[in-house]
């Protein structure tokens, strides 16, 4: 596959070698020499092409960018010209040194995009495709590739499931959540490589997103949810290039909650209720949070011969949390590798290896009952007047208020949650240029994920006290083999009109393993959970594994005429073992046209508009998120006893269901390309709509037939939405640019058809709310939409209270009478917020003057409502409470919305709905490269120094620790589902980082 | 050159032909599972599997049954509504305990529909595997003998459900339809069980003969009932049953192993996986605030009212056996265990039910998880049953006080030393007196053993228990409507066949 690097690459091995044939030394003739170097970093531009305006007498540039050309002609005027650069022409006159800088070419139509199984000219694109540039992607240390993406691109959001957590995994939607129960994760093909982990940010030369049906088809079943193509870096021809890179960031929450101090929470419990002062005062946000700190060094190699190039390199990457006790650290190996056989016959291998430590602490937990709360929410809710130990040196405990929870410092230091993922993955590809029109290639990945997770719940706390410890290990293994052979033609067929075609077949077989043991009752804590043979009570053992296979044809067929109208028809039929025994085969087809208004005569010349294209398409695209073997009818093993005995038992958990298929996104997509001025001004903006049909469902049986609920298709849902994207050059000038980059989109959702099109309610509390429901599906309404009582106020003295409402007394809480039948019963739940934004924005600046350049980016996120499960527990009573109680009903203070200080159940209510709107200054960067003679004298070619600082300011309304916020998102029907959620999380960070780059 | 390319083609075809047919090799298939005897005997376990379940007799199917008679009340009034409301006489059709309940007897009806169809794929000699197949007969029968007591009228699924369509629009098969199914079920595990299974937990031909007495009284055939609890008492020996010498020993989680009485239990373990294998009776039935056991305090979910413990006679026994009277908490020196009254527990002031909490064996968290095997019925309740059936038809006769003596008998035994009290029934009670007398005695012997609230189903005396002379009054009984449960609502949601829901809900 091309890359914008291999592109660049490859048409300098053609001038090398057009430049040998061409080397003819003529006495009469001057030398003239020089060096050509980009204005943006002054860095040589090597194979920049360097020839004599009107003749083919010229060379190129070497590995520094130095040229030498021999001129014959008193008046010659040198062409200088480079990929992605304002060509330049100066008269040589009786010059004998041209130096030159070169412009980056605003005009930047003619870059290279990846797109599935090959490239395209940016011009030619018919589909919705967004790039992001490896500057973007490492403005800011961060972990993953994924957390960089955020506020990138348009129609693309990426958020933590927890928080600030290091490790904590991301969440990306592509135009929104095309699934109520399936996957809404977008696929991601790393060079050619579909479905893997992605590399460290420092390794990817770019990242495109598919967005439209035009250009996810060509994945078929797995494109509805977008496509994230990764391009690695890749080595050039030419002298090694060492590069080193370091930053330290340090880290601290970013907001904490007011919550009561301990003589507060005293004089608050006893307002209500009897207690007895603990006599301590701890603020247990204090006791658990630290400064954290980031390193995150890289080294890489890479350069080649004129046959063979690459690029080698190794991260480390170390985080130790805000929260005790948390920590990852992260070794990466990238190895690329490419080598022209012959001219015609090329080979290549991308080696990936990683190995993650994860230091987890205990956090958004599902419950936090008896002995069960997370470190982050037992922060919140454990009572300020304890300390940390009692008298005789065991942990303190909430008790007898409430449930029963561990403190949260015993919670953080004394679990064990210890998670060590190791990738291996390769991909070797061969290509070989059959006809002059005519290529074919092969590529072949294997990839190999284990995780193993490691927990031991000690004998100290409570849920290991009455066990004496319990300790389990897990170990899951994903494998993946994938071969992807295809043949591309590409011909002028008629006059102007030139024709590529794609066609191809790939198979991938993926193997899921696990195992799990678990023992308990153990004589000392200190073995952690690496001695299971120890326990005295061991726990039924687990294990299991699936297969599927995926076989598809693809073929892709563009016809381009004279760059003015583009035609592009895309299809993939892909089959799966995993789809049911009726539907084994499923064919995406999409069309796309596209018009370059501003080639046509009228517009050619036009000094205003540089760039005008208009973009349409339509496509399907599936996901198949059909877990293996789920349409089999399945006998599961059970656990029974006879005697005192384990004995074999079976019963049946599955009816097969052999008409399910894959859900199906129909796509219609409307977009327009606009440049002006010459490009200082570009934009882009898109339309669309999704209608996903046959939707993946886990539909409830009636109880008669002893299962559950079944696996099928029901429902529909719509998303649709825009997307504007402006880059503009403000300015540019010798010693100073400006350049800005916005985008911001815009998507709603909508369900159009459930099961019998009745509500579906979702409880996502934590368990020891004891609650019934927090969300509902309806057809008309989005998916997430909160559901529950609509908070009234207070009750005032001697007000009416309504017949039903929970509380009676002045100064309890009042619930409106939604239907009013006047009274308050559950009819009176309705939708009480949407955790869906209006829209999603970033905003990028990026300035340089002389050395020093400068990033300034925001993000930000409009209209969008969080649930806070986190304050509703604070209200409840039997936990410390926010300072907003200082502000609770008494009979001499009546005029407040919160109500008179009680236990109360904790009860779904718009209460605790907010406005979860925010405006964050994501990064701030400062950098300065050295002057190059300074660099030269040290041996280097680039020396850059920068601060940056991550998260320091936002704009927001919400009450909760930070609008960027998620509960409970990991599984694939929560993650649709569960949106705006906070509960227990990994508060958010803010960081402050040095760092230098160094290339010798 | 050539010859590479053609290497690179032959790499596509060397890959990837497959039939897309799964293979899945960690998961079992019902279509190709039954090969021996063995695989058929764990898809029969697959039922017993489903009764040793948290959704059923190991929580919410057993507290709800405790509940309902006029034995156990609530004690912690904070504790979850849906049980309230079952021992209130307040359900309706939302219940927690009823939407559990109900789908797990579905469940368990499944895995031995599923056995039954499995019996006629398994090779091997008929005999044995009609002795096998008998045992999924046997809990199929046993499931919805549950359900028509409960429900009443309810869908009757005797066959394995393959497709949804089967049963998504069933609709109420007649409580008087269901009988003669459970019946013959019952008269087929009767042919085939064994004599005298190895343990208690695999029900025998005594057991389905003690059932089918069990369901003939209930039906009011008491010639069949007598008929069939003769049969069991008569063969005693051969079928390995009899009366214990000890009560406690019954209630002992460490000596079930030992037992003969019971005709069939439901076997713990003190482990679990998921909801399989819990039990939370000894945690809902223990005191809060005693600290007397290594597991912790109870729950006092259920507790009898006050006046059933002190109506019942103090020389009993039983009584002992049945009731905690006392709480102990660790208020001594250095955290030593001091006694309190029973009363010391604010929530529920009273005795506690002993029978669970007292020995549970190995136990979890507040007795949760313990070594139990529930006895859903013994010898003693046979015993009785002959003697209530033989007086309805035959009045006054030696051999119906015979059979009551016998339990009181075993009841004079107080750990080993014979005292004087239960003694024998006074001969020549009239047909009335002696049901009365063999009702009573039901209810102080199967006390908190899930009989009670069938009793007084079947004798329809609801209005006099739950009057204000009763142990525990419900001025709130409704005849019409308190006998059955309803069905839960969602399942009616799921099929509108199933409507309208039983009377008053």
């Amino acid at each position: 596959m091309f890359t914008n690097q291999n592109f660049k690459s490859l048409k300098w091995c053609l001038l090398v070698a057009f430049l040998l044939v061409n080397i003819v030394v003529n006495a009469q003739e001057r030398k003239v020499t020089g060096k050509v170097t980009s204005s943006e970093d002054l860095m040589g531009l090597p194979g920049a092409n360097v020839y004599i305006k009107g003749t083919s007498v010229g060379g190129s540039a070497d590995m520094d960018g130095n040229y030498s050309v021999i001129v014959s002609e008193k008046n010659a005027v040198l062409v200088f010209n480079y990929v992605g650069f304002q060509t330049v022409e100066i008269p040589l006159g009786n010059k004998t040194v041209v130096n030159v800088s070169l412009k980056p070419d605003t005009k930047n139509l003619d870059e290279v995009i990846v797109v599935g199984y090959g490239t395209r000219k940016k011009s030619d694109i018919t589909g919705s495709v967004s790039s992001v540039t490896a500057k973007e992607l490492t403005a800011y240390p961060t972990l993953s590739a994924e957390q960089a993406l955020q506020g990138r691109a348009a129609g693309v959001s990426v958020q933590s499931n927890n928080g600030g957590e290091p490790g904590a995994p991301v969440k990306i939607r592509v135009r929104g959540g095309t699934s109520i129960n399936a996957s809404g994760d977008a696929l991601i093909v790393v060079d050619g490589f579909a479905g893997v982990a992605m590399p460290q940010p420092s390794d990817i030369a770019s990242i495109e997103v598919l967005k439209d049906a035009s250009a996810t088809a060509i994945y078929g079943s797995r494109g509805s949810n977008g496509v994230i193509m990764v391009t690695t870096k890749k080595g050039k021809p030419g002298k090694p290039v060492i590069e080193f890179s370091n930053s330290t960031s340090v880290q601290s929450v970013n907001n904490k909650l007011d919550l009561l101090n301990g003589e507060q929470f005293v004089a608050y419990r006893k307002s209500f209720t009897t207690h007895t002062d603990g006599g301590a005062n701890t603020d247990w946000q204090d006791v658990i949070y630290r400064e954290g700190m980031i390193s995150n060094t890289q080294l890489s190699f890479s350069g080649g011969s004129d046959k063979i190039r690459y690029y080698v390199s190794g991260n480390y990457f170390n985080q130790n949390g805000v929260v005790i006790n948390s920590g990852i650290d992260k070794y990466t190996i990238v190895s690329n590798l490419e080598a022209d056989l012959t001219d015609k016959f090329k080979v290549g291998l991308n080696l990936f290896q990683s190995k993650q430590n994860k230091e987890g602490i205990i956090s958004q937990t599902g419950a936090g009952g008896t002995g069960a709360a997370g470190v982050i929410a037992s922060a919140y809710r454990f009572m300020p007047d304890k300390g940390i130990y009692n008298a005789d040196g065991s942990y303190t405990t909430t008790a007898p208020i409430g449930d029963d929870i561990d403190n949260p410092y015993a919670t953080a230091m004394e679990n064990i949650l210890e998670t060590i993922s190791i990738v291996n993955r390769s991909n070797f590809f061969a290509s070989y240029q059959i006809t002059k029109d005519l290529n074919f290639k092969t590529t072949l990945g294997l990839t190999d994920n284990n995780s193993q997770t490691g927990r031991y719940i000690p004998s100290t706390l409570i849920a290991g006290k009455n066990i004496k410890g319990e300790a389990s290990i897990n170990n899951t293994r994903f494998s993946s083999f994938l071969t992807e052979n295809y043949l591309t033609f590409k011909r002028e067929i008629i006059n102007k009109g030139i024709l590529t075609v794609l066609g191809g077949y790939s198979y991938q077989k993926n193997k899921n393993e696990r195992a799990y043991a678990a023992s308990r009752g153990f004589l000392t804590n200190s073995n952690s959970y690496h001695n299971l043979g120890a326990g005295t009570v061991y726990l039924k053992p687990e294990s299991s594994l699936s297969e599927t296979e995926l076989i598809s044809a693809f073929g892709r067929l563009n016809f381009d005429y004279d760059d003015k109208y583009l035609f592009t028809f895309t299809a993939r039929r892909d089959g799966s073992s995993s789809f049911s025994e009726n539907y084994k085969y499923g064919t995406f087809p999409s069309g796309a046209i596209g018009w370059n208004i501003s080639k046509e005569n009228f517009l050619k010349d036009n000094k205003t508009v540089s760039n005008l294209k208009l973009r349409a398409s339509y496509g399907a695209t599936g996901n198949p998120s059909i877990d293996a073997y789920s349409t089999l009818s399945k006998f599961a093993e059970v656990y029974d006893v006879s005697g005192d005995v384990i004995v074999n038992a079976v019963q049946l958990t599955a009816i097969n269901n052999p008409n399910l298929k894959w859900e199906t996104s129909y796509q219609q997509d409307y977009g327009i390309d606009l440049g002006l001025f010459d490009n200082r001004i570009s934009l882009t903006a898109d339309y669309y709509k999704t209608i996903t049909k046959d939707l993946l469902f886990n539909r409830p049986l009636p109880g008669v037939s002893g299962i559950a609920s079944q696996l099928q298709n029901v429902g529909e849902l719509e998303n649709k939405g825009w997307e504007l994207g402006i880059n503009t050059k403000n300015f540019i000038g010798a010693d100073f640019t400006w350049s800005t980059s916005f985008n911001i989109s815009s998507n709603k959702n909508k369900i159009l058809k459930l099961a019998d099109n009745k509500d579906l309610l979702i409880n996502s509390t934590p368990g020891h709310f004891l609650a019934t429901d927090s969300q509902i599906l309806r057809v008309g309404q989005p998916v997430g939409s909160f559901f529950g009582f609509v908070y009234d106020g207070v009750i005032q003295q001697g007000e009416t209270v309504l017949p039903g409402n929970f509380e009676t007394i002045a100064g309890g809480e009042k619930f409106k009478d939604v239907n009013g039948d006047g009274k308050l019963d559950s009819n009176d739940k309705t939708i009480i917020g949407n955790p869906n934004p209006d829209f999603i924005f970033g905003l990028n600046n990026d300035f340089t003057y002389k050395n020093i350049d400068v990033n300034i980016f925001f993000q930000g996120s409009e209209g969008n409502q969080i649930l806070n499960y986190t304050l509703m527990e604070l209200a409840s009573g039997n936990n410390n409470a926010t300072t907003e109680v200082l502000d609770s009903w008494t009979p001499t203070h009546t005029d407040t919305n919160v109500p008179i200080n009680a236990a109360r159940t904790k009860r779904v209510t718009s209460r605790f709905v907010y406005d979860a709107s925010y405006i964050r200054l994501k990064n701030v960067s400062i950098g300065y490269s050295l002057d190059d003679k300074v660099v030269s004298k040290m041996g280097l070619s680039k020396v850059r120094f920068y601060i940056s600082a991550q998260n320091i300011w936002t704009i927001t309304k919400y009450p909760g620790s930070d609008p960027e916020v998620n509960y409970l998102n990991d599984t694939n029907s929560r993650s649709n589902t569960n949106l705006g959620l906070d509960y227990g999380s990994y508060p958010n960070v803010r960081t402050f980082t040095f760092g230098f780059n160094l290339k010798f | 050159m050539k010859k590479y390319i053609a290497f690179l083609f032959l790499g596509i075809f060397a890959f990837g032909c497959s039939d897309l047919e799964e293979h899945p090799v960690g998961i079992i298939r019902p279509e190709n599972f039954f090969k021996n005897t063995d695989d058929l005997q764990a898809a029969v376990n697959g039922s017993f599997a489903n009764i040793a379940h948290n959704n059923y007799w190991g929580r919410e199917f057993t507290i709800a049954l405790m509940l309902r008679d006029d034995m156990a009340d609530i004690g912690d009034r904070t504790t979850q509504a849906a049980r309230i409301d079952v021992n209130d006489m307040n359900m309706n059709d939302t219940n927690a305990l009823v939407a559990n309940f109900w789908p797990q007897s579905y469940i368990i009806i499944a895995a031995a529909n599923q056995a039954i169809a499995g019996a006629k794929k398994t090779p091997g000699d008929p005999a044995k595997i009609n002795a096998i197949v008998a045992q999924a007969y046997f809990t199929r029968a046993f499931t919805y003998y549950h359900l028509v007591r409960i429900f009443g009228d309810v869908p009757y699924i005797d066959f394995a459900v393959n497709e949804v369509s089967q049963v998504d629009k069933l609709s109420r098969t007649k409580e008087a339809e269901i009988y003669p199914k459970i019946i013959a079920d019952l008269e087929f595990a009767k042919q085939w069980l064994e004599d005298k299974p190895k343990v208690k937990a695999v029900p025998g031909k005594g057991t389905a003969a003690g059932y089918l007495a069990s369901v003939y009284l209930t039906l009011g055939n008491y010639q069949k009932a007598y008929e069939e609890s003769k049969f069991v008492i008569t063969n005693e020996a051969k079928f390995g049953l009899g009366l214990d010498a000890d009560f406690q020993d019954l209630f002992n989680a460490t000596k079930a192993s030992t037992l003969k009485e019971p005709l069939f239990t439901i076997d713990f373990n003190n482990l679990v996986s998921g909801n399989y294998g819990q039990d939370y009776t000894a945690f809902f039935t223990g005191s809060l605030k005693d600290d007397s056991y290594s597991y912790g305090q109870g729950f006092s979910v259920a507790v009898p009212s006050l006046k059933v413990f002190n109506d019942w006679d103090k020389r009993d026994y039983r009584r002992a056996v049945s009731f905690d009277t006392i709480i102990r908490k660790k208020t001594g020196p250095g955290g030593a265990l001091q006694i309190f009254p029973s009363s010391d527990n604010e929530k529920a002031p009273r005795p506690h039910i002993a029978k669970y909490f007292r020995f549970p064996g190995k136990a979890g968290a507040n007795g949760r998880t313990s070594q139990h095997n529930y006895i859903t019925m013994r010898f003693a309740e046979v015993l009785l049953t002959a003697a209530e059936a033989l007086n309805e038809i035959t009045p006054g006769t030696t051999e119906a006080d015979s059979y009551v003596n016998r339990v009181r008998a075993r009841a004079r035994n107080k750990a080993g030393k014979l005292v004087s009290f239960p003694a024998n029934v006074t001969p020549g009670l009239s047909q009335a007196d002696f049901k009365k007398m063999v009702i009573d005695e039901r209810r102080l012997e199967l006390a908190f053993e899930y009989v009670r609230w069938y009793d007084i189903k079947r004798l329809k005396n609801g209005p006099e228990v739950f009057g204000p002379n009763g142990f525990e009054p419900h001025a709130n009984f409704n005849p019409e409507k308190d006998y059955l449960f309803p069905l839960p609502g969602t399942e009616l949601a799921i099929n509108p066949n199933l409507k309208p829901n039983n009377p008053g809900y």
